[in-house]
């Protein structure tokens, strides 16, 4: 397979007193299907926000296929490689879906200065297929703005596929889906993770989905790696089971 | 599996006259320019040289307020300044033709063509220097520091009366003979904002222009889709600067004469107005919303003396109750009608009708 | 250079000027903070207050003769009837705007300055307005300095402690700071917060039209110094940061002074000075001198 994608080595980020990510450091490998765990507030979202370019990191590193990307604008480190599917959906909500996908499609092929092309010409192939994959070959034509939840995520998913990610982030993917919307939306990342080497780290409250989906679990408690490893290695550790019992009784 | 093709529209295309193809092809924008076109070409045919001016006047300032849409509609930022463009263009060729005309008497076709190509470099570089502030903030911010930059440009032409003649104004400005005929320069005005406009909708249609409003949509996520959005923010508030500067060379020609007000927010608010009440959205709304504004303006003016009550009176309901323009409420009329007559005519489905199932 | 005696008249004006734009910009701060909205319109209703106040101290003037009395009640009457239409502004119009896109939220308070402005002209005129207090001007270091000047002081300096006593000392000065933090919260705790809304935009322009009133007797009334004064309350809520008091007061200082200075050396260009500091801000520190950074 493929070296290390991505080197996180010290990385830490205060907000007004809050010690929100700590000292973080661990290795991604190429190929990686990594989930990222732990209680609200443990800093995940955080350091998707560090990695991504939207916050500052006091200190520390970050180092994406070799290159430093700590602090680096968000355009930049998107245009690296790396996207970012999030939580509450982030879409265009006034362009159709067919209008998100196909211009988001565009900014990847470079095209987002061209003010003389024909928008509705370029990328096309490339807009159907991604629809397509995602699902939303219903409905190109409707506004964003007016989707269903479960429409809007996959939208969601299409425009940070649009991107030609190598390494994919995704913000709890799967939060307020149903079983089966679950069950295909996982799917797609696996497939897309095998066919094209796509590197997944996602953050998830669903166990099921973890240990059906993740090779590697990380613990996030407090800004801290507690744990590290196999689902079935973090399964079984103590400090882990700690913090959710714990998690449980409050 | 083709989507983007769907059969029962093409068929139906087919049937519909060319004006209702031009609708479902380019949007409401395409029948209105349309119209609008042909009334513009008739107007000349009404009596007097009324009309003719009003007219002219409709078109420049409408150029205006379709470079400030560039900024707003279609990339969600409100500029308070953009007068201040409109101006630069206004003084500069102003100042060429008084060169002209006191060096040699009159003014010749080359020299008159000059003076207005002479305005976009001007307004270019007004819009470049000011821009490079203005694109680090947005929201309030922008606004604000908009209308501060127009306000220091307006104060800068004010104040230096030995080039800019200050508050007097440039004044006695004559094109050469054969635009002197106002229905000659109006048609002149014409074609030029017809190109103009013609180029605004090929940038606007283009994929700069759809990223210009995945910026106004959402800026954080255009930039994690890998957009510079300052950068693209930068040229488009150039490009919106260059075309308010072109509308404002063809103003000192019009009037005989430039003043200072013209870079005020005053001026710069006009532009706001005429595109609330065309709508945003729409890419001919704000010469729509010049129509109506200019029209009014006339009409107002005649019987009172209080044109800010009346004007802000009329914001002030459009923006409460219609702020998607006075286009946004035809489309709204045309597609409701559409989707009864599709849905009459339309054998319904054996399923249950859903979210997913509307025409 | 001006002797020292108009040197210290400049500075009572540029005390005073700064005082009026605390008061003023505390109002479109406090507004800011609890509802988001940036009120363009203030410091025109703020200048209908002062004609309000003019009118009413010119009618009450026949009926009373102890000047000072009039004054008080006219701005006391001024005062309440912009309160309510304060109340009346929020409840009929800005209240539909709260879920509405900043452009449009400009554009409402915008079209109320083209509205008020011109209400302005058609009741009072084009002619300039100014009421004539008689004070014995006193001599102060061999300039004579007008007293009232220390009266503006001392009542704005009354009136922003009053103010600071409301918002930490009552209840409901402290539910209306609690709503700029989180109006979710307020709401959760039984507090209607379309009251507090309502309260809060008419206790703002309450304020704005007892600022005019206190400073009528210093200043002539004409169309048109609401734009000047929004501009330089703006450049006071900027400069200092949104949401900080202590940072209005300051900002307020350095505008009023600057302001006044710079009528001395080059009267038309003292606002010009005001929008030069102001696109410095803007550029350099967009969240002002106390504000909360904020990324763009």
């Amino acid at each position: 397979m493929s070296g290390k994608i991505l080197e996180v080595a010290g990385l830490n980020k205060h907000f007004r007193g809050l010690h929100a990510v700590r000292d973080l450091n661990f290795v991604l490998q190429g190929g990686d299907k990594t989930a990222i765990i732990g209680p609200n507030g443990a800093g995940k979202t955080t350091f998707f926000n560090l990695v991504t370019g939207f916050h500052r990191a006091d200190s520390g590193r970050i180092i994406f296929n070799g290159t430093d990307i700590t602090n680096r604008p968000s355009h930049e480190i998107a245009r690296l490689g790396i996207s970012r599917a999030f939580q509450i959906s982030n879409i265009f909500p006034k362009l159709s879906v067919l209008e998100n996908v196909r211009s988001a499609v565009q900014a990847q092929m470079g095209k987002a200065f061209d003010a003389f092309g024909r928008a509705d010409r370029i990328g096309t192939g490339e807009t159907e297929r991604i629809i397509n994959l995602c699902g939303l070959h219903s409905k190109p034509r409707v506004a964003a703005g007016e989707l269903s939840q479960g429409d809007k995520k996959k939208l969601e998913l299409a425009l940070a596929l649009a991107g030609k990610p190598k390494l994919l982030l995704l913000d709890e993917p799967t939060a307020g889906m149903s079983l089966e919307e679950t069950r295909e939306t996982m799917a797609l990342v696996d497939r897309l993770n095998e066919e094209l080497n796509l590197t997944t780290l996602f953050t998830e409250h669903d166990m099921a989905v973890v240990f059906n989906h993740a090779r590697k679990v990380i613990l996030l408690h407090r800004g801290e790696i507690i744990v590290e490893g196999t689902p079935d290695q973090v399964r079984m550790d103590e400090t882990a089971q700690r913090i959710y019992l714990g998690m449980h009784h409050r | 599996m083709p989507f983007i093709q769907d059969p029962g529209l093409v068929d139906e295309a087919k049937k519909a006259g060319w004006l209702t193809r031009l609708y479902r092809r380019r949007g409401l924008s395409g029948p209105v320019a349309a119209v609008l076109l042909l009334g513009f070409l008739l107007t000349p045919l009404l009596p007097g040289k009324f009309p003719t001016i009003v007219a002219t006047e409709i078109l420049i300032v409408g150029l205006f307020a379709l470079s400030f849409n560039l900024i707003y509609g279609y990339m969600g930022q409100i500029s308070f300044g953009h007068g201040a463009f409109f101006g630069l263009g206004a003084y500069a060729t102003a100042l060429l033709l008084r060169y002209f005309q006191m060096s040699a008497g009159e003014v010749s076709y080359f020299g008159f063509f000059l003076a207005i190509l002479a305005a976009l470099p001007v307004s270019a570089f007004g819009s470049l220097i000011v821009g490079f502030f203005c694109i680090r903030l947005t929201g309030i911010y922008f606004a604000m520091l908009s209308l501060a930059f127009g306000e220091l440009l307006f104060y800068i032409v004010f104040s230096w009366y030995s080039f800019t003649k200050g508050d007097d104004g440039i004044q006695g400005l004559m094109p050469p003979p054969f635009f002197q005929n106002s229905t000659h320069y109006y048609y002149f005005t014409l074609a030029i904002v017809v190109m103009a406009a013609l180029l605004l909708w090929r940038i606007t249609e283009s994929p700069f222009g759809y990223t210009l409003r995945m910026l106004r949509d959402n800026r954080n996520r255009a930039a994690f889709l890998g957009i510079n959005a300052r950068r693209v923010m930068l040229m488009n508030f150039v490009t919106a600067g260059i075309f308010a500067g072109l509308a404002g060379a063809l103003w000192g020609p019009f009037q005989r004469s430039v003043s200072p007000a013209l870079l005020g927010w005053a001026e710069s608010g006009k532009a706001v107005f005429m595109t609330l009440i065309g709508g945003a959205y729409f890419l001919v709304g704000p010469m729509a919303g010049s129509i109506i504004y200019t029209g009014l303006n006339a009409y107002v003016t005649r019987y009172t003396v209080f044109w800010p009550l009346t004007i802000g009176l009329i914001i002030l309901l459009i923006v409460l109750f219609v702020p998607g323009g006075l286009l946004s409420v035809i489309d709204q009329r045309i597609s409701r009608r559409g989707t009864e007559r599709e849905s009459r005519e339309r054998i319904p489905p054996e399923a249950a009708p859903g979210p997913e199932n509307e025409a | 250079m001006p002797d020292f005696g108009s040197l210290l008249i400049q500075l009572f004006s540029g005390l005073s000027r700064a005082m009026m734009l605390f008061l003023l910009s505390s109002g479109l701060s406090l507004i800011f903070g609890v509802m988001n909205i940036l009120n363009f319109a203030h410091a025109t209703l703020w200048l209908v207050a002062a004609y309000l106040t003019y009118t009413f101290f010119q009618i009450l003037s026949n009926f009373l003769a102890n000047e000072a009395l009039v004054l008080v009640a006219a701005i006391v009457l001024a005062t309440g009837i912009m309160f309510f239409l304060g109340l009346a502004i929020e409840r009929f119009l800005v209240r539909r705007m709260y879920p509405r896109e900043l452009p449009e939220q400009l554009l409402l308070t915008f079209a109320l300055i083209l509205i008020f402005s011109d209400l302005i002209k058609l009741f009072w005129g084009v002619e300039n307005r100014r009421i004539v207090l008689p004070i014995e001007p006193l001599e102060v270091l061999g300039s004579f300095v007008n007293p009232y000047f220390f009266v503006i002081i001392a009542a704005g300096c009354g009136i922003a402690l009053g103010l600071w006593w409301f918002l930490h000392r009552t209840r409901y000065g402290k539910i209306v700071r609690a709503a700029v933090f989180s109006r979710d919260m307020v709401s959760a705790l039984g507090i209607r917060i379309p009251v507090i809304y309502a309260g809060v935009f008419g206790l703002g322009v309450g304020l704005a039209a007892l600022t005019a009133g206190i400073f009528l007797p210093i200043m002539p009334l004409s169309l048109g110094i609401d734009m000047d004064l929004i501009v330089q309350c703006f450049s006071v809520v900027v400069i200092g940061g949104f949401g900080s008091i202590l940072g209005t007061f300051i900002a307020s200082l350095i505008v009023g002074i600057v302001y006044s200075f710079s009528i001395l050396f080059w009267p038309d260009g003292a606002l010009a000075i005001i929008f030069i500091i102001l696109v410095a801000v803007l550029i350099l520190r967009p969240w002002g001198l106390f504000g909360t950074e904020m990324r763009f």
